[in-house]
């Protein structure tokens, strides 16, 4: 049977001037350190205690560290003994990436209670400088976690649909430490030609995020076989928030979408969609039995949608 | 299959290694340390060392062509494109959209899972799912190392830096006809508590700027390890899970033809075998000519394995791993 939805958690860091706008940004700690809160919210409304978990899926475009991945960090504080940790790059579409793995494992019956954790601490890897104010303010910190399990009553992970296509992967990158690069992959040369921080192509980004969002909602949605018309409400992510617009505006669902960079202030990457949907049903903009769709294209490129009964 | 699943299985398997091999005593040119002195501690005698503009997806690459190649998949047929690393191409996008690019592969779902030396099996047991429950028939399954240009190899690095090799292994992975052959089941764990056991502490998210020059200037972008207690862990965990695969499909040691442990460490392995009472043909060990390669290791073992005639129709292989997060893993595979 699909994943569904048992609770759901986030956190966002209190906004903080930078650049002469104000953005969510984590004042110390990691991406691990950011989910911790979101993960005991998610447990607590799904009435599980941390010893349910048997498995962490950890979506992430800033671990803690370069190496082990932020899912060995966050399972140590969570006390999570020694379930497996997963740790998966999808960059913007971590999270989708994230509840696809998730998704098929609980399908195939190898885990019954996962964790999926969409946690980014971008800020400390940022250029708030005149140089890369342009970049650095699209972004926030955020995270989120949800509970999944296998669904009793067909309602949860309805479909997720994930693509990539690599053929214009330095129109969105962050290109050092790059290990191609002989004989040692970051230099203080790298450094000071600012190689380590996100750069992007800002024509091409908006251009592909349009050509694909509207294509891979109606796919989600065409797989479930339920008309638009019955998504109560669509979650677009994109780091350019007028893309998001411009997507719900092709669809013609503007006024049952949710643009998640103007309602987070800011791109939170991986967080960007599990922020909004849990913030959506804190605010009980949402609530059991509604149907969602979300969907988000960033950089790699990778994109998707999913459908979701609450 | 009474849990109305399909079986996956292994379609085909390929490595690629640069072609530059660097010695032991070449790198006793390079820092203070002797062929003997690590051979004595890690039984590698020699690794290989790329060059030139070569990332993790270029080798992986070449890996995953040949790979195709040998089931008779185009790439178009693929349905999903995992890349096992902790050496990527860049800080991001992930390495498998460089891997897509180099393909010119498109539209199937490409990403990289990050779980150090047991990434690989992780890789592994994520196409399984994806398989087994029908959600695309074929997955490309690719662990692509560059550790050369990561390494501090001057004397402050040599315990690390002596140990790591660069070079990538692929897999497809398919529908199995026949119910009783195929990956019969997957283990994965994780202990967070020793996450700084071993571990590229720089760039992080953590440290605020995550980078400095002051980091690049210390060493801080380089791995660090302490070996004696990964050493310790790992004798434990490895006949742990690999226990834990033989007990979930009723079988046991004896019934086992082959395993091939992650290739982390001679003096592991050996512990290891000896410990499950393994007879000396069953490990497979190749560390002494490519080093530790983490998560390409394991492919390019089962590469080699097949090629000298050890992995045949029916043969009972066990995957196990051990390293960085801690993680570790198992996967009992009937060829």
């Amino acid at each position: 049977m699909h994943a569904t939805l048992l609770g759901l958690g986030h956190q966002l860091p209190p906004l903080s001037a930078v650049a002469g706008v104000h953005r969510p940004i984590a004042a110390s700690g990691g991406s691990s350190d950011l989910a911790l809160p979101a993960a005991h919210a998610a447990l607590k409304q799904a009435g599980l205690s941390v010893d349910a978990t048997d498995f962490i899926v950890f979506a992430t475009m800033t671990p803690d560290v370069t190496f082990p991945g932020g899912a060995c960090f966050f399972q140590h504080k969570l006390g999570a003994g020694t379930v497996g940790a997963l740790d998966v790059r999808g960059q913007c579409a971590g999270f989708l990436f994230g509840l696809s793995i998730a998704d098929q494992f609980i399908r195939a019956g190898t885990y019954r209670r996962v964790l999926l954790v969409a946690s980014e601490v971008i800020s400390s890897g940022l250029d708030y400088t005149e140089a890369g104010a342009k970049v650095a303010t699209l972004f926030g910190d955020g995270a989120a976690v949800a509970v999944l399990g296998p669904s009793d009553n067909g309602a949860g992970v309805r479909s997720v649909v994930i693509r990539s296509d690599g053929r214009q992967y330095d129109r969105f990158w962050c290109e050092y430490p790059s290990s191609r690069q002989h004989p040692v992959r970051m230099t203080i040369e790298n450094f000071r030609d600012r190689l380590h921080f996100p750069a992007l192509d800002d024509q091409v980004v908006r251009q592909f995020g349009i050509a694909t969002l509207p294509a891979v909602i109606d796919e989600a949605i065409a797989k479930v076989d339920v008309d638009k018309d019955a998504i109560d409400m669509f979650i677009i992510a994109h780091v350019f928030p007028e893309v998001a617009a411009q997507a719900a505006e092709r669809l013609g669902v503007s006024k049952r979408t949710i643009n998640c960079g103007e309602r987070n202030n800011g791109h939170l990457v991986a967080a960007a969609l599990p922020v909004s949907l849990s913030t959506a049903v804190a605010n009980g903009e949402i609530g059991r039995g509604a149907t969602v769709c979300l969907a988000t294209c960033g950089a790699g490129f990778a994109w998707g949608a999913a459908v979701v009964q609450l | 299959m009474t849990d109305g699943l399909r079986r996956s299985r292994i379609l085909s398997v390929a490595r690629a290694v640069p072609d530059t091999i660097v010695t032991n005593n070449d790198l006793a040119g390079r820092m203070e340390t002797s062929d003997e002195w690590i051979q004595q501690r890690t039984g590698i005698k020699q690794r290989h060392f790329s060059e030139g503009d070569t990332g993790a997806a270029d080798l992986g690459a070449l890996a995953a062509a040949e790979a195709l190649q040998r089931a008779g998949i185009r790439p178009e047929q693929v349905g999903c494109v995992i890349f096992c690393t902790l050496s990527p191409d860049y800080d991001m996008p992930s390495s498998a959209c460089v891997l897509q690019a180099r393909m010119g592969m498109s539209g199937m779902p490409a990403f990289d899972i990050r779980n150090q030396c047991s990434g690989f099996i992780y890789g592994l047991a994520t196409a399984d799912a994806y398989i087994k429950n029908g959600a695309c028939d074929y997955a490309l399954l690719v662990g692509g190392e560059i550790h050369s240009t990561g390494l501090d190899l001057t004397t402050r690095g040599r315990e690390v830096g002596v140990i790591f090799g660069d070079g990538a292994g692929a897999l497809v992975i398919g529908q199995s006809d026949d119910p009783a052959r195929g990956i019969l089941s997957c283990h994965l764990h994780a202990d967070g508590r020793f996450a700084e056991m071993l571990w590229l502490e720089s760039p992080g998210s953590r440290e605020h700027p995550r980078l400095t020059e002051q980091m690049i200037t210390d060493a801080r972008i380089f791995p660090k390890m302490k070996g004696r207690e990964v050493f310790r862990h790992a004798v434990t965990r490895f006949p742990e899970v690999i226990h834990e695969a033989l007990d979930a499909n009723g079988l046991s040691v004896k019934d086992l033809d082959l395993l091939i442990p992650h290739q982390a460490n001679q003096r592991i392995s050996q512990m290891v075998a000896m410990g499950l009472e393994l007879p000396e043909e069953k490990l497979f060990t190749n560390i002494e000519r490519y080093g530790n390669t983490t998560a390409a290791s394991i492919p390019i073992a089962l590469s080699e394995a097949i090629e000298a005639g050890k992995v045949r129709d029916g043969s009972l292989v066990c995957l196990a791993a051990f390293g960085a997060g801690f993680t570790w893993a198992s996967a009992l595979i009937r060829w």
